[in-house]
């Protein structure tokens, strides 16, 4: 499956394709994004090309580290985060739920994440006039009995 | 000019409207693209924040550009613009931006070539004999010259050879002539002039 699916040619920046009488076809480059992050096998072995993938792209994971559940997954790349959280009011001793939107890009390492899955989001420079986060990590939603038929 | 990058006038991520509480910035200014042509060249320079400088090319007709393979460079004459993935307009009005597909005169490339591997390129459009006997490629070398050329791998893909041949090679631009006043790139190879010469023959 061809990943050119663009009018220009996507390739990764920090690699030369066209080096004279190098056997060893298919040069990839990773990395290792830091603060104790495992980098997905996808990223490693795939062909997906893609610059603002934390682990194959040109982008740093710096600052802020949140956790939060997907919410949408309908963007091109791109997933809205749901963060639940609780605000006191004084006058009543009481809580009330209040939840912010996160828009994170999501690098096609990460496969099958679906609406409800809980996600790790990293800062990064801004990529898009929302987007300021990164996927770094993704725990499928454990479904009770998940050996029954699900939908897809 | 009226050009600003401020993101006060859009709205926020929730969709709600800004208010208008403040005039436009120096510091957020923005200034009309050059839109950089083939031609004698003409450079305008502009004092940017900082003091510093920016070189605005308006017309330019030569760049250094990179054999990748060959880790060579050398600056040669851009002949035209035959594809850019954002806006053909640019394509019909040769303009020079980055990431815009260009045709550059090959005569230093080959020249250097056929130095170093004393092997003719573009052999098949190359009709005449007295071209090939005067060229680079069969000129007098010392002995030892020769050995160390037989010691050289001297090739180049047919898709090259055949551009060679014509004169002009596919190369890309790397620079942003608005910003540098240069407009460098290099040379397509590979899979990416594969890419590219599809495009463009898919296009006429």
């Amino acid at each position: 499956m061809s990943e050119q699916t663009e009018r220009s040619f996507q390739k990764q920046e920090a690699v030369f394709l066209n080096a004279k009488g190098v056997t060893k076809k298919n040069t990839r480059w990773y990395k290792d994004i830091g603060l104790g992050f495992k980098t997905p096998t996808e990223a490693v072995q795939g062909t997906y090309i893609d610059k603002k993938c934390p682990f194959t792209g040109n982008v740093s994971i710096r600052g802020r580290i949140l956790t939060g559940t997907v919410a949408s997954v309908k963007m091109k790349r791109t997933v809205i985060v749901r963060r639940e959280y609780l605000h006191y009011i004084t006058k009543y001793q009481r809580y009330e739920k209040r939840h912010k939107n996160i828009a994170a890009h999501l690098s096609p390492a990460f496969i099958g994440v679906k609406a409800g899955d809980t996600v790790t989001v990293g800062q990064c420079r801004p990529l898009s006039k929302t987007i300021r986060f990164n996927v770094i990590k993704h725990t499928p939603k454990q479904t009770k009995g998940s050996k029954k038929f699900q939908t897809f | 000019m009226g050009i600003s990058r401020d993101s006060r006038h859009k709205r926020s991520h929730t969709g709600a409207k800004r208010a208008h509480y403040r005039k436009k910035r120096k510091f957020e200014l923005g200034r009309q693209s050059a839109q950089t042509k083939l031609g004698p060249k003409r450079i305008h320079e502009v004092r940017v924040r900082g003091g510093n400088k920016k070189f605005r090319a308006m017309r330019l007709e030569a760049g250094t550009y990179s054999w990748g393979s060959e880790s060579i460079s050398r600056s040669t004459r851009i002949v035209a613009v035959v594809y850019n993935a954002s806006n053909n307009e640019l394509v019909r009005t040769n303009t020079l931006v980055k990431g815009a597909i260009v045709q550059i005169d090959a005569t230093p490339f080959r020249q250097w070539y056929e130095n170093r591997y004393a092997q003719v390129l573009g052999k098949k459009k190359r009709a005449s004999a007295d071209e090939e006997a005067k060229s680079a490629a069969t000129k007098e070398r010392s002995r030892h010259l020769q050995a160390k050329i037989a010691a050289r791998k001297g090739e180049v893909e047919p898709a090259l050879d055949d551009q060679f041949g014509s004169g002009r090679l596919y190369a890309i631009v790397t620079s942003r002539p608005g910003q540098s006043g240069r407009c460098d790139g290099y040379i397509l190879e590979g899979k990416e002039l594969d890419f590219y010469i599809r495009k463009i023959r898919n296009k006429k």
